[in-house]
Parts: structure tokens; sequence; C-alpha cells
């Protein structure tokens, strides 16, 4: 029993990060229709900037966390930058040439880090000092539900912003109809970048709650995780933030369960075959709408 | 026409030049042991390859300055080749030393990239000195290959050893279902275990790429065990580390080598009463260990000084004098003169038994405020 309740928040906290990747996916998708295969690098950028930063927090007599704001000032500009000079000029060039850009740039920053930061995983200190509480019989780290209420507080913020604020109108209106909202006096290249800078930023809080559990940085840790949180957002149903949300808590009950009931070796084959599964009985994922490509 | 047939006397011309001077190469008695040395210079584990280059870099240097009869020459151009801990690439990295036709090959430091160069090796009459690679099937492979480690089940076995000697009684173990060492040590430790009367309570899998343990840590706790074995690399065991203690584990946690040069930082308190064998110990008081450890330092500095770094420097000293035994720098004379030799290195005395393989002490190293501390030497068996 205690090992079953341990699992879920061992679950849901991978869930969370999971999850606040596929945020970033989503936002991106809602507005340009492009999956953004460098996201997954944004958080490497992140848990870079916590190492490197985290210290000299600690040094200054502040607490470690503290160092995400620095994270998330690194990675929305290299999210900025991304988008600004890859991505903005094969805009207009179909989506083949954009995906093959986001995989370009993936794999650049990839590089940029190994020759940057060297190729030896980096070990990052303590984020969080919290210790642990006992429910039925189950020790629990606070830091993992302190990772769950982060990943659904920025989730509310998000829809909340996208539903209430002139900023989210706008940014709801871009993927409609990207002449009209020009018309209507909508600056769409402000709109991408602002997205991108928000997408991005939310990979520097991932990649907090990431080092905070796993506290290891190499330049690669991007490319796994963004798939995995690509599939969360697929299966959630992507360009939806509560779909994002949901997906990602799935992906990473299901990663554990079956590690803990099944086999540990099966994890991912079985967490790529819901997603077939998810994706054959309802294309759109859980939460998406069955629209038919707008024209 | 005229321009082919002129290529072609031209190529003709190279062949020959070529086949000649090879075959002046292969005749000629020189005292210089040409060796070509392999080990992971990239990649999550590529300290170890710092520290091997570091190495053999200093002692060839020191032999090659001293008044050795032998001398030795490293193909490359001096530089390791990269098998990036992978077994093709591994064979790609063989594959381009031998063009350079070494007399010997040293290398690697791991078990799964080894065994493909060895089954190489073997069919090229080839000696290959492994290092690190502990996996009690290197050396079965063929009469060439020598290794100057302990294998396997001897460190899964002392490991085990060392939990009965402090008292634990049930042992849950994590280990990497696709790595040739991860399974060598589970095995030998779950077999000793057993023997010594240690109730192996779990037994959970996980893979090399793996950053989330809390399933299989969570399990471990529950199965009530005092003492986790986790035998797999550097690179995920502060992840491990963390995660088991954060499920609520406070008993010991112990490894093999694969978990010298882990990064500690930020996580001391995490590595208490944590435990990994070793072929050596910086801290030995061993003249050729101090000499060993202060020049090193002086020169690369401490971080990449492991004991990868100190098996590939034995390594250059065991050819020169497996050349001296044998008589000659040839790949026939090297293989026969290191056939059940005595050797005395910073790793500790070393007997290569009739299979190749090292008879010698295992280290057993503990943590304290995340640096390493040699606890004691756990002697061979007889």
């Amino acid at each position: 029993m205690s090992i079953f309740i341990q699992s879920i928040i061992n679950g849901l906290n991978q869930g969370a990060i999971y999850a606040l990747i596929a945020l970033g996916y989503t936002m991106v998708y809602g507005i340009l229709r492009m999956i953004n295969f460098a996201h997954g690098d944004f958080i490497m950028v992140g848990a870079y900037t916590m190492f490197y930063t985290a210290p000299l927090m600690i040094s200054y007599g502040m607490p470690a966390w503290m160092a995400v704001f620095l994270a998330i000032i690194a990675c929305t500009v290299v999210g900025v930058l991304v988008e600004r000079i890859a991505y903005k000029p094969v805009r207009n060039s179909g989506s083949m040439s954009a995906l093959i850009t986001a995989l370009a740039m993936s794999l650049f920053l990839e590089n940029l880090a190994m020759v940057l930061f060297g190729g030896n995983p980096k070990t990052v200190v303590k984020i969080f000092d919290l210790p642990m509480i006992e429910i039925l019989g189950a020790k629990i780290q606070l830091k993992y539900l302190l990772t769950l209420g982060i990943g659904l507080a920025i989730m509310v913020a998000l829809t909340l912003f996208v539903k209430m604020t002139k900023l989210g109108k706008a940014m709801r209106a871009v993927p409609q109809d990207r002449a009209a909202a020009t018309i209507v006096g909508i600056n769409v290249n402000k709109i991408i970048t602002i997205t991108f800078a928000i997408g991005s930023g939310l990979a520097a809080v991932a990649a907090m709650m990431y080092c905070s559990t796993y506290p290891r940085c190499t330049t690669d840790m991007g490319s796994m995780m963004g798939i995995k949180a690509f599939i969360a957002a697929v299966l959630g149903g992507i360009g939806i933030i509560p779909g994002a949300m949901l997906g990602g808590l799935i992906v990473g009950l299901i990663e554990i369960f079956v590690k803990i009931y099944i086999a540990p070796g099966w994890y991912e084959a079985i967490t790529y075959g819901i997603l077939i599964v998810v994706l054959l009985i309802k294309p759109s994922g859980i939460l998406g709408k069955s629209v038919g490509e707008k024209v | 026409m005229k321009k082919k047939a002129f290529c072609m006397t031209l190529a003709f011309a190279m062949t020959v030049s070529m086949v000649g001077s090879t075959a002046v190469f292969a005749a000629e008695e020189d005292n210089v042991i040409k060796v070509g040395a392999v080990c992971a210079m990239t990649g999550g584990s590529a300290v170890y390859g710092e520290g091997a280059q570091n190495a053999i870099d200093m002692a060839v240097e020191e032999i090659n300055d001293s008044d050795s009869a032998y001398k030795i020459e490293i193909v490359n151009g001096g530089k390791v080749a990269d098998d990036a801990k992978d077994a093709k690439q591994a064979v790609n990295a063989y594959n381009s030393l031998m063009a350079e036709e070494p007399e010997a090959v040293v290398g690697s430091f791991f078990s799964a990239v080894t065994l493909p160069m060895a089954e190489l090796a073997a069919e090229d009459d080839m000696l290959l000195l492994a290092t690190g690679a502990t996996n009690y099937k290197v050396t079965e492979i063929g009469p060439t290959i020598f290794r100057n480690c302990f294998i396997d089940p001897y460190q899964g076995k002392m490991a085990a050893q060392f939990a009965n000697e402090q008292g634990y009684k049930t042992a849950a173990v994590i280990y990497a279902k696709d790595d040739d060492y991860s399974n060598g040590l589970k095995d030998a430790f779950v077999e000793s275990a057993e023997e010594l009367g240690i109730e192996v309570a779990y037994v959970g899998e996980c893979t090399t790429t793996d950053t989330d343990f809390t399933a299989q840590a969570t399990q471990a706790v529950g199965s009530g065990a005092d003492f986790v074995f986790y035998p797999c690399f550097l690179d995920t065991v502060p992840l491990l580390v963390q995660q088991v203690r954060d499920a609520g584990f406070e008993g010991a946690i112990m490894g093999g080598d694969g978990w010298d040069g882990s990064d500690t930082t930020g996580l001391e308190d995490y590595f208490e009463n944590c435990y990994f064998t070793n072929h050596y110990s910086s801290e030995d008081t061993a003249p050729a260990v101090q000499e060993f450890v202060s020049k090193y330092t002086e020169k690369y500095g401490a971080e990449s000084l492991n004991a990868c770094a100190a098996l590939y420097y034995d390594a250059m000293y065991m050819l020169v004098q497996a050349a001296e035994n044998g008589g000659g720098s040839d790949t026939e004379s090297l293989v026969k003169g290191m056939t059940e030799m005595k050797f005395s290195g910073v790793a500790g005395d070393i007997y290569l038994d009739e299979k190749g393989d090292a008879i010698k002490p295992v280290v057993v190293n503990t943590y304290e405020d995340g640096s390493i501390k040699w606890l004691e030497t756990l002697a061979p068996e007889a």
C-alpha cells in the first residue's frame, strides 16, 4: 500500500516535469502549427544555467532555487534568438522546412553545449532542502509535491492568461487567421516571439524541477525528455493547455507503474504503445476537439 | 590513353612501395613497442579517457626517457582512439589502429566495448591488454587477451563479503540490464550473498540511460533491505544515490569500480554510508602509488586521477616488462612475456593467471563529506 502511494507521488512528480515541457510544445504548436523539436534542448540550457548559478546563489546567502530566475532569463534569450534567427526566415517555406530547421537547431544546441560545457555530466547542487513526510506509511518527499504544485499553478495561470488577457486573445487569434489578425492590428511577429519566450521560460522552470529530483545535466538530456514531453502533448491533445498537463501526468504515472508492476525494461515501449492506441481511437488527443484542418 | 597508363603505373609503384615498407617494418627488430590505445574519450565517461590519455603520456615519457631497453610508441599520433563507450565505435577504433600495425593494443576500460575488440584481436593474434574490462568472458576469447584488473565475479563477491563483515542482513540489488558489467557483478553478488547467508530481498532492473530510479528505489526500500548494491557507472550514481535516499533509505549503498569519479558536489550528505570496490586507492601509502599520484596531480590536476588512469599507466609498464621477459618487441614475444607474469605496479601486485586474468587485492572506498576515503583493502582469496 505504501509502495502504491509513493509510486503515485513519484509518477505525478515525473509527470509534472513532462507536463511543463509539454506546455512549451503545445504553446508553440497552438500558435504556429509547428513542432519545435529544439524545445527539449531549452531545458538543457536551463539545467546548465542552474548548474553554474545555483552555487553562486548559495555563496551570496540566497536559497539555491533563486537560480531559476537566471535560468528563465537564459532560456528566454535562447528561445527568442532561436526563433528570430532560425525559425522566422523559414516561416513561410512550408512545415517541412520548419520541422527540419527545428531538428537542426536541436542538434546545434546539443553540440554547442558539448563545446561550451564539455562532455562530462554535471551534478547540480541540492535545489530544495525540504523534509520528508509520512502519509499512511508512505515516505514522501515534500519537494515532489512542490513540483506538482508548481506545475498545476503554472497551467492554471497560463489558461487564465490565454483566456482572459488581451495578449492571450491575440495569441488565440493568430493561428485562426494570420492575415486577418494583422488587419485588426495584431503584431504577429511580436505574438510569436512572446509565445517562444513563455515556452522557453517554462522550460527553465521544468529544468529546475528536473534538477531537484535528478540532479544531473548532460548535453543530450533534452532530446529524450523532449520526446517524452512531445508524446505527452500529443496524448493530451496538442495545442490545448490542460491537455499538455493531463498528458504529462499520464505519461509520468504510466512510466512509474509499468516499472513497478509490469517490467522495468518495458516502460518506454508501453508509453509509446499507449500513444499509438490513443491516436488510433482519437487522433486529436484525449482533450482534443475533432475539428477539420482550418483553411 | 597515355594518361591512363601513367595512372596505372603510378598506382602500381605506390602499391609496391607500401608493401615493401611494411615488410621492412615487420622484419626489423627496433626495440620499440608500437602500441594502440583505446578508451572512452567522449560521452558520459569521457573523464576516464582523459585520465587514460594523461597517464599514457606520462608513462611513455618516463619509459622513453629512462634507460629501459625497450621504448614505447603510441600509434595514432600518440592519441588514444575513442570508443565512446559504444561497441560499434570500439570496433572502428580497433580497426583504425590496426591500419597502423601496432604490436599490442591496450584497452578498453569497459567490458561491453572490450568484448567485440577481443574477438577481433583473437582473430588477428593481436595482443590485447584490457584495462578496466572486468567481465569474466574477456580473457576466455583467446590466448592473446590479458587484463590488469580483477574480474566481475570477484568484485561482486568482495562486495557481498564486505556486506557480511559489516553485519548487513538483507540486500537489494538494482542493476542495468543492458550492460554486461552490471549483469556480471549482480550475478556474482547474489550468488555470494546467498552463500554467506544474506537475504537478497529485491532485484530490480534499469538501463544505463535511465535517469529515473524512483520506482526501483521505492521497491528496494519496501523490501526492507539495509544494503543496496548498485553495480553501474559513475554518470548515474549520483542520481541513484539521491533517489534511494529520497525514498527513505538509511542503510549502506555499494557499487563497483564503475563508481570511481562520481560527482558528489552538493550531495555530500547523501553519499554518507556509501561504498565501492576499486582497483587502487590514491591514499595507499605504497611508494609507487604516492609517486604516481604526486606526479600526475602536478601535471594534470586531481580531477581525472581515477583508477582508469592508474590502470593505463600500469599497462605501459607491463608491456615493457613483457618485452623484457619475452625478449623482443614483436607481438609474439610480448604474448610470451606476458603469460603468467608477475608485476608490481600502481594498482597493486598483480599475478596473471593461466587465463590472463589478474589476481590482485581489491580496495574498498567510502565517502567523507563527498570525497572518496580509502576504507580497507580486502586480500584475494587463496
